[in-house]
């Protein structure tokens, strides 16, 4: 319901008159920095709230650093990115949209604050956490403020029920302490089943019920007479205790379950997804190989497709990079396979990302693997070496050979697919041709301060990609 | 190492069949040549292991992936074969391309490495040249080795076990490139027995070589 505004986290800043906190809060606010400064000297010269406001954020605000140390120090969670890949992608998207009942009220207060451009991905975590972790101050704040406009009423002459004001008040803040850890319990049932902040959580929840417990009370007994309300406090307590040790084997037994169900859960859509890769895959190659049983090249074409598909699927590397020349290479050898039903075997030793140049020896192996598949006999090897020096790519076969001199002229293949192109982007190409095969080899050196044209074609792509 | 019959040209090379898929075993059977005899098949590893300390075969025809035992699969029929690892050698089958099982099987004491797609007489050659003490090195293999033990030659100053000497590598390269091992010889003007005996030290270096980097580069390259 409330939009995710992404806002940058409220620390305080470093152009700064006494303290920065001006400058933090516009930022972090969206709005004008001389416009906060007035505010806070105006609020300042009415009866000194202004001056206490500062001092408030300056104690409870960290700079800059002291923020950043602390989030360096406090992860949200080892294994939060493998249990929910989504709550801690890129863009905080819908996920924010439940943090702290606090934290969205400010955000509604301050108005459509526009996220600023400077945001990137992977601060936006960043920017939730400070959010919520100041949601609980902001309510200590209002505590305050409250105490404060209380106790400015009855110098002020005006009779305030204080009675009945503090014991509903207890009974507000120990509820409100217990109901954001249902909202923080949900959060961290998405980000976190080990429960890393359990202690806190604990703490969290005796307190809240001490003081709703101790605002009924003295609610309920309408007087103020200690030793009354500290004996029905501990007879409370007792009983309290005794339903826990009635109700925790329970809820054990529950909360176990409630685990067991969900790790089946996850195997079981685990499953389903393996099930819905093979069928489309292996199933459907299976139903096409025993309607083309008669056709023997159609056969060995549909498995040699379908292995190369289930390989990339079983033992696909996740860490590793697309756009690789490797993955070029073998992506030429299977269309190779697909279109001449002929074995194509890759063997690749070392890997670099792909340039334009790297395209060039793509396509001319790829040529030099359709003549092989076309002219050659038997399996169609083909070699990928990446070294410090330089890209080579060999392709044999075990065809009769040929004499590449002897080549007609309108044979383009071999002359330009492979030698001009390779040639045109600074490489060679050396056909060798015997009675035993052919081998094309191709060799494309890389330039003289490659590894730092590497570098900077690394950061570029981490740009883009940002 | 050949001090049994093995090591000399014996018409019947008798051969176990590990595999837990009967058809493919069948397959397999048909596809050999006619001197290489199987004494027994096996479909887990506790089969296996029985069947080979009663045959006593001069070759296995190992499966990499089993059921039974411990889940080692293969390497745990190696491990529980050491007794007889004297006379009978063992050549790995899979349909994995995994860096990962192809290293760790060798390491366990395979003397080579197949992948099932390959056709029947160049089995029942793998088969011959592990039988012979031999090592069968597939492009595959020998792209791993490169990948595993880099490609820049050995230095002097290098545990000997680490790096492959410049004419290893050589040969490594042109196996990776498809080349069979007469094909190497003539390329490098070299014999035979001498190809052999480097693919040989390449085998040693690759089962030895306590260089952490190897079960480490094998276990992180998931990718065939």
């Amino acid at each position: 319901m409330t939009t995710a505004v992404s806002r940058p986290p409220l620390v305080r800043g470093s152009d700064r008159v006494i303290a920065g906190v001006c400058a933090g809060l516009a930022r972090h606010l969206g709005w004008p920095l001389r416009m906060v400064r007035i505010g806070m000297v105006v609020a300042a010269l009415a009866g000194g709230a202004g001056v206490a406001f500062y001092a408030w954020l300056w104690i409870m605000v960290p700079t800059a650093d002291e923020s950043a140390k602390r989030n360096a120090r406090q992860p949200a969670s080892p294994i939060a990115p493998a249990v929910s890949a989504p709550y801690v992608a890129p863009y905080a998207g819908p996920a924010t949209a439940d943090a702290s009942p606090a934290a969205a009220a400010a955000a509604a207060t301050a108005g459509a604050a526009t996220a600023p451009a400077g945001a990137v991905p992977a601060d936006s975590w960043r920017n939730r956490v400070p959010g919520m972790r100041y949601g609980k101050e902001i309510l200590l704040g209002a505590g305050l403020l409250l105490a404060a406009g209380i106790l400015i009423a009855r110098l002020l002459g005006v009779d305030v029920p204080l009675g009945t004001l503090i014991p509903v008040a207890a009974i507000l803040g120990g509820a409100a302490i217990a109901w954001m850890q249902l909202d923080e319990t949900r959060r961290a049932g998405l980000v976190d089943k080990t429960k890393a902040d359990q202690a806190g959580g604990w703490a969290r929840l005796a307190a809240g019920l001490a003081l709703v417990v101790a605002g009924v009370l003295v609610m309920v007994s309408g007087s103020g007479s200690w030793e009354q309300t500290w004996l029905a406090l501990l007879s409370s307590v007792a009983v309290l205790g005794g339903v826990a040790l009635v109700l925790l084997p329970w809820g054990l037994k529950f909360w176990r379950d409630l685990e067991a169900e969900r790790a089946g859960r996850v195997r079981a859509t685990e499953r389903a997804e393996i099930a819905a890769h093979l069928h489309d895959s292996v199933l459907q190659t299976l139903a096409l190989i025993q309607r083309r049983a008669g056709s023997e090249t159609d056969v060995v074409r549909l498995a040699r497709a379908q292995e190369r598909e289930l390989r990339g699927w079983l033992y696909r590397d996740p860490g590793k990079d697309a756009g690789q020349l490797s993955e070029g290479i073998n992506a030429a050898a299977a269309e190779v396979e697909d279109s001449l039903g002929h074995a194509v075997e890759v063997v690749t030793v070392g890997d670099c990302a792909m340039s334009e140049r790297h395209e060039a020896l793509v396509q001319a192996a790829r040529e030099a693997m359709l003549n092989a598949a076309r002219h050659g006999g038997g399996a169609v090897s083909v070699y990928l070496e990446v070294t410090d020096g330089a890209a080579e790519v060999f392709v044999k076969d075990r065809g009769p050979g040929f004499d590449p001199d002897a080549l007609p002229a309108d044979r383009l293949g071999v002359r330009e697919s492979i030698v001009g192109r390779m040639n045109r982007h600074g490489g060679t190409a050396i056909i060798n041709s015997s009675q035993a095969g052919t081998e094309v080899r191709l060799r494309l050196p890389l330039p003289t301060g490659a590894s730092a044209g590497a570098a900077t074609n690394n950061n570029s792509n981490g740009e883009v990609r940002l | 190492m050949s001090i049994t019959e093995a090591g000399s040209p014996v018409p019947g090379i008798r051969v176990v069949i590990v595999d837990d898929h009967a058809i493919f075993r069948s397959g397999l059977k048909a596809d050999l040549d006619p001197n290489i005899v199987v004494a027994g098949e096996a479909g887990t590893v506790e089969e296996a292991v029985a069947v080979i300390a009663a045959v006593r075969p001069d070759v296995v025809l190992l499966d990499v992936h089993l059921p039974g035992g411990l889940g080692g699969g293969g390497r745990e029929v190696l491990a529980g074969s050491a007794p007889v690892l004297g006379s009978t050698r063992f050549l790995a089958l899979s349909v994995s391309d995994a860096a990962e099982d192809v290293v760790s099987v060798i390491r366990a004491g395979a003397r080579g490495y197949v992948t099932k797609t390959i056709s029947g007489a160049e089995i029942s050659d793998a088969v011959r040249r592990v039988a012979g003490g031999d090592a069968v090195f597939s492009p595959r293999l020998a792209g791993f080795v490169l990948d595993a033990f880099g490609t820049a030659p050995a230095d002097i100053a290098d545990d000997e076990l680490d790096r492959l000497s410049a004419r290893e590598l050589e040969v490594m390269r042109l196996i990776a490139r498809g080349y069979s091992y007469k094909e190497v010889a003539k390329e490098l003007f070299i014999s035979i027995k001498t190809v052999e005996t480097h693919v040989s030290a390449v085998l040693r270096k690759l089962q030895l070589s306590s260089r952490h980097e190897l079960t480490r580069w094998a276990a992180e390259r998931r990718l065939l």
